[in-house]
């Protein structure tokens, strides 16, 4: 017998101060493990009622239902999940999928009660003993059932692109979509935000089937636009995609336009058929942008003679003549176009209303007319020397770079404005310096601070990669012109502040701090207003008007009954409220010129 | 492991081999070897104990994976087998004569995915799910909502919305023409 063996009934001796693993008072206590998955918590505060919970749930055991006190409201439902614990069987897959992070479980498993209708409640909402409880089941951090990350999009290099106006961004490629479109848990919640109501999930669902011929009808269903949508599109709905809270927003935007480059234009045609028989009823809409030609499509799809007139030499209004070609390929705006005039849509270019046909006339010839002329009047700054010729607007720079005329490149320029228009024709103009000179010198001055700039932070990035000086803080003073008459630059002051304590826009400025931005041209990109001369002025005086905009009702009409009004000219402030806008006031006339009986 | 691997080699024809850690690895192998390389395993390399022997249902490539996980209790090793059969009809040779216990991890792959081991002792009686009528649970084409939803009642009281129709509703809806 070895001395080991003697001595080893004691060392089990040592047990005897050590915590016991086992519960001192089974019959009292009996707490559930640390990750034990007992009854759910669900943080209100973060539950975005997306019901993502309620579609994994194998038991059918949740139920989304309206609360008192949350409304519903952009980016969350305002629904909470309920939970029947007569069906749950504790799996947690609804924690394991929830967007937000918000439903995790407590460690609590003991109640007790005599009615089964108590274990169907709210967790969140309802209020529980355990709703603090720390312990419990959560999904781990990192682990996620939905990729988080976007799938990336190629696009052109910045050395690329310096001087091309090539279209930087390639668009998926069919895996590529199939995968983002995978992390889409069609919630719905990024239907309301869009302004046309587009079918979201159910064309990226189309994406995941390969049913691209679906994806265009659904498409077609609320936006006859979709080229231009899926590329420049300022995709709001991004903002409240459920999947925003926990990764990268679904790219809601690429996806739309990957399915409408997978379909020919004439399947496209054919898959929207063709439209009404004709109801005899004229309508003429000013302006061929994104309202008016809408418009026209609709119209035209219920059997209305629609005729567009249109002051350019070619449509799409500011998507053509101010949307630069890198972003938006003139061939993708034109294959929308072709759509439109596809059913039967006239449009008359080269036609100024108020110039080369009157208002009056347009009211006596058609049943009904559109107003949709957008705003291409520049705003000025009226800074001492705004009235230089090579002082010049953002609006009219982009038109004439669009329609191919001869511009005097600078070998060097400053932009005002901190906007998406200032980067836009900063980065054209950074171009044409590049292909004229090969080196680019052009300052962009913002009076916003880089944390508050109005600009898009893909438009900022983008602008810096392609050499833009882009200055933060600055307020144009004076362009300052040499005793020739000359242009010498822009001068500026330090920004202090933009607007007063009634958030009234007053500038304050450091005058201690000034700067000369050398420039042989300056462009004023602040803003544009729309040229209402076309009206004339009897109509003027008709018009009622609303702080400087025709006065539209809920349905685009104005307080003359044969005229309507859509787009920037009287809402804004961009292509797919525009798109909007279009279906609303095509509505509106279609019911007007429809007689009562038959709507009934 | 690797040299475990090595030596294996040498006897039995065998398939993939992945190092998980230095004490866990994982080989592939044929049906119809199995048998023999787990005797030899248990009597000549000392992995004397069956840890478990559980399923995967690869439903696109139509294959049932089998993973059989062993330990050497004195080298504190585990390995696992891995073996791929047909889906349909499956079927696999028993190892209840290696291993007495094997026969309850295949009743329960029996009851939870449909996959025969002929011979083994009480395949064919209950194991968890008793009087269970439907389709082997665990397959992933067995739609469970929709089994609970037939096999089980609704309390009444339950309702639901859509959170896109319910945001329509209250957001936006058809205001019509006003
Ligand atoms: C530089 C720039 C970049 C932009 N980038 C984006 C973007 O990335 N994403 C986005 O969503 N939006 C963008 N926008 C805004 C977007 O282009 C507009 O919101 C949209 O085009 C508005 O459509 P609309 O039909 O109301 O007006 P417009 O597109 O402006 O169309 C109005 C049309 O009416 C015509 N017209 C005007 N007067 C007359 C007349 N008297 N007779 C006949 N025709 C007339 C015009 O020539 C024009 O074709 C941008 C705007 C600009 C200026
Ligand atoms: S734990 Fe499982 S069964 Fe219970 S509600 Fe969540 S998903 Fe449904
Ligand atoms: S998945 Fe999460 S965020 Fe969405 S409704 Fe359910 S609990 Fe709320
Ligand atoms: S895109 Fe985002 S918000 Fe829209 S349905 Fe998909 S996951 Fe939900």
């Amino acid at each position: 017998m070895s001395i080991s063996d003697v001595l080893s009934p004691f060392t089990a001796w040592k047990n005897l101060f050590r915590d016991p693993v086992t519960i001192k008072d089974p019959l009292n206590e009996r707490p559930g493990a640390a990750r034990y998955r007992g009854f759910h918590k669900n943080d209100m505060d973060k539950c975005i009622g997306c019901g993502t919970c309620e579609t994994i749930c194998q038991n059918g055991a949740i139920d989304m239902l309206p609360v008192d006190g949350i409304p519903a409201v952009q980016g969350d439902s305002g629904l909470r999940p309920r939970i029947d614990y007569g069906r749950c069987c504790w799996c947690a897959l609804c924690v394991d999928v929830c967007m937000t992070g918000s439903l995790t479980m407590s460690n609590e498993y003991k109640w007790v009660e005599s009615d089964p209708d108590l274990f169907r409640f709210t967790p969140g909402v309802d209020k529980k003993y355990w709703d603090n409880a720390e312990l419990g089941y959560q999904r781990h951090d990192e682990k996620h059932l939905m990729p988080v990350a976007r799938e990336e999009m190629p696009e052109l290099h910045p050395e690329a692109r310096l001087d091309s106006f090539v279209e930087i961004v390639h668009g998926y490629s069919i895996a590529q979509a199939k995968l983002e479109a995978d992390r889409c848990v069609s919630c719905g919640l990024c239907i309301a935000t869009c302004p046309a109501h587009m079918a979201i999930p159910d064309y990226i669902k189309a994406v995941r089937d390969g049913d691209y011929e679906r994806g265009v009808q659904l498409l077609y269903a609320t936006n006859p636009f979709s080229q231009v949508c899926g590329r420049v599109c300022t995709h709001r709905c991004e903002d409240s995609c459920a999947a925003r809270h926990e990764g990268d927003p679904i790219a809601i935007r690429w996806l739309k336009r990957h399915i409408i480059d997978q379909v020919p234009q004439e399947k496209v045609i054919e898959l929207i058929g063709k439209p009404a028989a004709p109801t005899g009823k004229k309508v003429a809409i000013i302006g061929a942008g994104p309202a008016g030609l809408t418009a026209a499509f609709d119209l035209a799809r219920l059997g209305h003679a629609v005729t567009v007139y249109e002051a350019q030499a070619a449509g799409g209004g500011m998507t053509r003549y101010g949307i630069p070609e890198y972003r938006l390929p003139y061939d993708a705006l034109d294959k929308d176009i072709a759509v439109i005039t596809a059913m039967g849509v006239e449009i008359k270019y080269n036609h100024r209303v108020g110039t080369d046909i009157a208002m009056q006339q347009l009211e006596a010839d058609y049943d009904a007319v559109v107003l949709a002329i957008g705003l291409h009047q520049g705003r000025s700054t009226r800074i001492p020397g705004s009235d230089h010729p090579q002082v010049r607007k953002a609006v009219d720079l982009l038109r004439q770079i669009t329609a191919g005329e001869t511009i005097d490149v600078p070998k060097s320029m400053v932009v005002i404005g901190g906007g998406n228009v200032a980067m836009d024709i900063a980065r054209s103009m950074a171009r044409l310096q590049m292909q004229h000179y090969g080196e680019i010198r052009v300052t962009l001055t913002a009076l916003e601070d880089k944390a508050h700039f109005l600009a898009d932070p893909v438009e900022i990035k983008e602008s810096l990669e392609e050499q833009i000086n882009i200055l933060d803080s600055r307020g144009p003073q004076a362009c300052v012109i040499d005793d020739n008459g000359k242009l010498l630059g822009l001068k500026t002051w330090k920004v202090l502040s933009i607007f007063d304590a009634e958030r009234r826009f007053a500038p304050k400025y450091d005058p201690t701090d000034e700067q000369l931005h050398e420039g042989e041209m300056i462009v004023e990109a602040i803003g544009q207003m729309a040229d209402v001369s076309l009206l004339g002025e009897a109509l003027t005086e008709k018009l009622e008007w609303n702080r400087g905009r025709i006065q539209i009702d809920p349905n685009g009409r104005t307080s003359e009954n044969w005229l309507w009004s859509a787009g920037d000219c009287v809402k804004g402030p961009d292509v797919i409220n525009a798109v909007a806008d279009g279906h609303r006031v095509a509505t509106s006339i279609h019911r007007a010129l429809t007689p009562q009986e038959a709507t009934a | 492991m690797q040299q475990l691997y090595d030596t294996l080699s040498q006897r039995f024809s065998l398939g993939e081999f992945t190092r998980q850690r230095a004490d866990l690895a994982f080989i592939t192998v044929g049906a119809v070897r199995l048998h023999a390389l787990l005797r030899h395993l248990r009597d000549q390399e000392g992995f004397t104990h069956l840890v478990l022997l559980t399923a995967v249902d690869w439903l696109e490539d139509g294959q049932f994976q089998l993973t059989y996980l062993l330990n050497n209790r004195a080298k504190c090793q585990d390995l696992g087998l891995r073996v791929m059969i047909a889906r349909d009809n499956a079927s696999m040779e028993s190892i209840h004569d290696l291993w007495a216990a094997a026969a309850t991890y295949q009743r329960e792959l029996r009851e939870m995915f449909g996959i025969d081991f002929p011979g083994s002792p009480r395949l064919m009686d209950d194991f968890i799910l008793e009087g269970w009528n439907a389709a082997p649970p665990y397959r992933r084409d067995f739609d469970t909502l929709e089994y609970a939803r037939a096999t089980y009642r609704e309390r009444p009281g339950r309702e639901t919305r859509d959170p896109a129709a319910h945001m329509k509703q209250q957001l936006y809806g058809d205001k019509g023409d006003v």
